[in-house]
């Protein structure tokens, strides 16, 4: 498999009146033609600024790249002009969003919505556009699709207007679809319908798909890499397999111990000490030391910022413990 | 997409659910039909008011001043009067009978054929309409026996004709308002006055829509230093007393209705540029305009197709108030001397008339008129005020 998507050393600040947030910091992960990648954490980890970055729409100011380099089949989207970027957004790469309730404009009827991307994509006409849509629409699994073009975003379950999202990302068969948290806002029949849907999509039209989550439960299926984000940093990345078999970081440890698991005896779950840092005062050295149950106060976890290093084959940690 | 002969239930729109919110206050409904008849008294002036008969026999022959006299901007009135209407229907049609996917090219294809049909209408009659100039007196032609037969609209005055035997005379079966000073009827000419001040109100409410709405849409969409320096430059703006900037701009330049309209127009966005940049500031950073931009839209689709009629309402609202504040300016304006040109007749320049004459009071001149204003801004603001809480959610139960 060929690579699609290579970003090195994102970096990207927010310049707020408090101070510099440092929102993603050094990240460098590939996603190849085909396959699935998993970009989890908690909140404020900086997955979604990531997506964002990569698409290009960090609102500036207040937030700016400010080093790294993101290649898109062999293009560097950073060096591209924001009208050569918008042929790219919604064509080549996608991206749907956590809140279908509110991610459709309430004016329109979603035929118009799709059929303006369809429109603007692949210079079709408004009929043959509008064809299309009907046709996206029974691809995504909405029934009598030919009626629904015509009913507005608010005549839809939260369910059918991920489906139109995801519709509408589909239109012109991208080769990468970002998924920012899917299926967060949905309930959890309605996720394992909208994420097998993904599945499908992806396999049959051969495209890239980076989901962003911070539940374990869907990268365990389905992610073929996995990288596991902390406070702006990738802190473990790996294939899934290894991930969830063999996690060596500390925090991706902690993380899989907080599941609950079917079958184990009741017992209170294991949770990680203290909290989420502060993104204007990361802590020094390791950022997640002052967390961390293997570090013991060791001076070199606290003093110095441990990299991302290839511990075993194909499986990179930051961790000096490790 | 093979559904256009099922009839299908497109729910109730949003402007069906103000329109209901809306006539459910009488006095509301009032003053919408009071506007409206104000349109038609306005649209169809020279057919009401005229010294012209519709049609005169002279020697067994006939003729027809009044519609040989017309003017093309008459013709223009009645054609684009006549366009909007059905502008207006075809678009309820459009939206009971239409496939949803191709209202917007079916609007465009009528859009373009009216315009079409206007424009043609408009050379023709250009073409075929000589400006006969009939400067005989009809009225004296009837009495003198010239001619035999004449019909002659409902108030058979010139609202440029001066009278000087009848100058000055109080309301009367012949003349219901009274005349002026130089003896025209005062009824024919608050009838074409109405034209005056509606379409100042609409022309300079249109002008300062479109540049408040450009740059608020644009202050509010991009923020940061943009917005700094755009609010600076909007606050100095309304810091001027808009009223005597006006008089001021208006020295400088000829007395012409467009004038008037278009220094109305760019003095009075900064309420519109407001409203719209408070809306977009609070659109951007919604979901779906982070949709939108991810769709890989222009920057033109996302500001004006997807964020502006999400925020437009307050700007609507805004609108029928400006219209009577405009009309209401340009009476100001024109009372003051500053306004159009007699004997084009403007409600306020009639209003001056009632004082500066011989030294008389004549409170025809100023009473009529006066009530004309009265009624004609009192009427746009309860519209405006009862759209306002017909648009607002928050009141309706």
């Amino acid at each position: 498999m060929t690579e699609l998507l290579n970003i090195e050393g994102l970096t990207t600040q927010f310049y707020t009146e408090k101070g510099i947030v440092k929102a993603v910091q050094d990240v460098s992960f590939s996603i190849k033609k085909g396959e699935t990648f998993a970009l989890v954490g908690e909140s404020g980890c900086g997955k979604s600024v990531t997506a964002l970055s990569i698409m290009r729409l960090i609102p500036d100011p207040p937030g700016k790249i400010v080093n790294g380099k993101i290649s898109f089949n062999g293009q560097d989207l950073l060096g591209l002009k924001e009208k050569e970027m918008r042929a790219i957004r919604g064509n080549n790469i996608s991206m749907i969003f956590q809140e279908p309730m509110t991610s459709l404009n309430p004016v329109y009827t979603i035929g118009d919505q799709i059929a303006e991307a369809i429109m603007l994509h692949q210079k079709k006409d408004i009929e043959a556009s509008w064809r299309e849509a009907v046709d996206v629409l029974r691809r995504v699994g909405i029934a009598d699709p030919d009626q629904r073009v015509y009913e507005y975003p608010f005549q839809m379950s939260g369910g059918m207007r991920q489906r139109v999202m995801i519709a509408m990302g589909i239109s012109s068969r991208p080769d990468l679809l970002i998924a920012d948290e899917p299926t967060t806002a949905l309930d959890v029949t309605m996720q394992a319908q909208i994420l097998d849907l993904l599945d499908e999509i992806q396999k049959e039209y051969g495209m890239s798909v980076l989901i962003i989550t911070h539940n374990l439960g869907i990268v365990a299926e389905r992610a073929d890499n996995v990288a596991v984000m902390y406070a702006s940093r990738i802190a473990e990345m790996a294939d899934a397999n290894s991930l969830f078999k063999n996690p060596l970081h500390p925090y991706t440890v902690g993380l899989l111990n907080s599941i609950p698991k079917l079958g184990e005896e009741k017992q209170r779950l294991m949770a990680i000490p203290g909290n989420v840092p502060n993104p204007l005062r990361f802590p020094s050295g390791c950022r997640f030391h002052p967390r961390c149950p293997i570090c013991n106060n060791d001076s070199r976890c606290m003093a110095t910022e441990p990299q991302l290093e290839e511990k075993e084959p194909g499986h990179m940690v930051a961790c000096w413990k490790v | 997409m093979n559904n256009s002969n099922k009839k299908a239930d497109w729910g109730t729109s949003y402007g069906e659910l103000v329109w209901k919110e809306f006539t459910k206050g009488k006095l509301n409904v009032v003053c919408l039909v009071f506007i409206i008849m104000l349109f038609i008294v306005a649209v169809l002036s020279p057919f009401i008011a005229n010294d012209k008969p519709y049609f005169i026999v002279i020697d067994g022959l006939l003729y027809f001043p009044l519609f040989k006299e017309l003017k093309a901007t008459d013709y223009s009135v009645f054609l684009a009067s006549l366009a909007g209407i059905t502008q207006l229907l075809l678009i309820r049609r459009n939206r009971r009978k239409l496939d949803p996917s191709l209202r917007g090219s079916a609007l465009l294809r009528q859009v373009t054929v009216i315009a079409g049909v206007l424009l043609l209408g408009i050379i023709l009659i250009h073409v075929l309409i000589p400006h006969r100039l009939d400067a005989e007196d009809y009225k004296t032609m009837i009495t003198s026996g010239k001619a035999e037969k004449a019909l002659f609209a409902p108030i058979p005055y010139g609202y440029a004709r001066t009278d000087l035997q009848n100058r000055e005379l109080p309301p009367s079966p012949e003349h219901w308002l009274g005349t002026d000073d130089v003896g025209s009827d005062v009824l024919c000419r608050l009838i074409h006055g109405s034209r005056i001040s509606l379409s100042v109100g609409f022309v300079a409410v249109g002008i300062s829509t479109i540049i408040g709405i450009f740059i608020g849409a644009i202050l509010g969409y991009f923020g940061g230093r943009v917005d700094f320096f755009g609010m600076r430059i909007v606050e100095i703006m309304m810091a001027i007393p808009t009223f005597f900037l006006i008089i001021t701009i208006v020295a400088f330049f000829p007395r012409s209705l467009f004038n008037i309209m278009f220094i109305i127009g760019i003095t009075s966005w900064t309420g519109d540029a407001c409203f719209i940049r408070a809306e977009f500031y609070k659109l951007r950073k919604q979901d779906f305009v982070q949709a939108a931009k991810s769709l890989g839209l222009p920057l033109k689709s996302i500001l004006f197709r997807h964020m502006l009629p999400n925020g437009v309402t307050p700007v609507l609202v805004n609108a029928t108030f400006g219209i009577a504040g405009a009309i209401f300016i340009e009476a100001a304006l024109s009372f003051l001397g500053f306004g159009v040109a007699p004997p084009t007749p403007s409600w306020g320049q009639m209003l001056s008339l009632g004082v500066s004459t011989t030294g008389r009071f004549l409170w025809w001149l100023t009473l009529f008129p006066g009530l004309a204003i009265f009624f004609t801004v009192l009427a746009y603001n309860l519209v405006g005020e009862a759209l306002r809480d017909a648009i607002d959610p928050r009141l309706r139960q």
